[in-house]
């Protein structure tokens, strides 16, 4: 093994470790923490074995190991993005609901005007 | 309406309906005009309803100058969430008719009995202003062409056939106003209010208004540019809902 996948293994299994750890102690949702070790367990055994990558790709179509990791980090990182911003509008939509229940609570009202 | 309508004795609301009437104005950074706006509003409808939009300046004093009602949004929520916040206040203080007016004083008061005439008639429960339909001295040749385009867009992608589709004198009956439900953020608030129009299935009227294109209106209100950004914001809101 080179220094670099040496360093990447080391990566990968740290981040299982911590995906596991939390999950025990109840700060991730299981399916979650199943999806994000099944990510990072992939990522160690590519690391280890790059040409079990290259063998994948070629299944698919692709010709190199890196390009569809490559291609699989561009769809997983839109997937991230998209579900970001779908988060961001939610949460939006709840801080306007907040602000408006507060500027009702608040409403300061003055004597009626004369009208004409 | 045709034209004939237009050389007309200014309608008046009875005096009995004018507690009911509910003028809701959205302001965000107007503290130079909003107590003018308000006051000339207040006038003629004691029920004006200012909902400061997280203004960074004296928009919330001066409001309560000239308004009786004057709420605070704590952050700038934009104008759609200003007056839905406006809206749902006017309907807890019992209003029967509501409507929108903007805080730029392009509106004028006398247009808002036109608006309410045929809702306190009980010939429609929505009335929309339309600058096309009346007339609009010192209209500038490009904003004419930008509100044209607005037109153009909401008849393909909201598939209602308005003359003027951007205008932010609206009336409403208790009832329409109640089921009123603006969610956009920021300025294409204006598409889905028409979006509503359609669904609810609510009769609804264009009436002439005249909107004066004060030096202040047009250095406060929408560029010309921003339109494309707002097309933009409203089609990905569709997609992402």
């Amino acid at each position: 093994m080179t220094p670099f996948q040496t360093m990447l293994v080391i990566v990968f299994g740290l981040l299982a470790l911590a995906c596991l750890t939390a999950t025990l102690i109840g700060l991730l949702p299981r399916r979650m923490a199943l999806m994000l070790f099944v990510i990072w367990l992939a990522g160690g055994l590519a690391s280890v074995f790059p040409d079990m990558t290259t063998r994948i790709a070629q299944l698919v179509g692709i010709d190199r190991g890196k390009d569809l990791l490559l291609y699989c980090a561009v769809v997983v990182m839109m997937i991230g993005f998209t579900m970001t911003y779908v988060r961001v509008r939610h949460l939006r939509r709840d801080i306007t609901r907040l602000v408006r229940e507060l500027a009702v609570l608040h409403a300061s009202e003055q004597p009626p005007a004369e009208t004409m | 309406m045709s034209n004939e309508n237009r050389e007309h004795a200014e309608t008046e609301v009875p005096a009995a309906h004018r507690d009911d009437v509910f003028i809701v104005i959205a302001a965000y950074n107007e503290a130079t005009c909003i107590e003018e706006v308000a006051r000339e509003v207040s006038a003629s409808y004691p029920n004006v309803v200012v909902v400061d939009d997280g203004s960074s300046d004296e928009t919330f004093a001066a409001a309560q100058r000239g308004a009786r009602f004057v709420l605070r949004h704590l952050v700038n929520r934009g104008q759609g969430a200003a007056l839905q916040t406006g809206i749902e206040f006017a309907l807890k203080r019992g209003a029967q008719f509501v409507v929108t007016f903007d805080a730029d004083g392009q509106h004028r008061v006398e247009d808002v009995a036109r608006l309410l005439e045929p809702i306190i008639a009980g010939e429609c429960d929505i009335a929309l202003g339309s600058r096309f339909l009346g007339e609009a001295p010192n209209m500038p040749a490009t904003r004419r062409l930008v509100l044209k385009c607005g037109v153009l867009f909401t008849r393909i992608v909201n598939r209602v056939n308005l003359t003027d589709a951007h205008n932010g004198l609206r009336a409403f009956s208790r009832d329409a106003a109640s089921h009123v439900r603006i969610t956009a953020d920021r300025m294409a608030h204006a598409s889905e209010m028409i979006d509503f129009v359609r669904d609810s299935g609510l009769p609804y009227r264009e009436i002439p208004v005249e909107i004066r294109y004060t030096e202040y209106s047009m250095a406060k209100g929408q560029s010309s540019g921003n339109a494309i950004r707002i097309v933009l914001q409203y089609l990905l809101g569709k997609i992402f809902e």
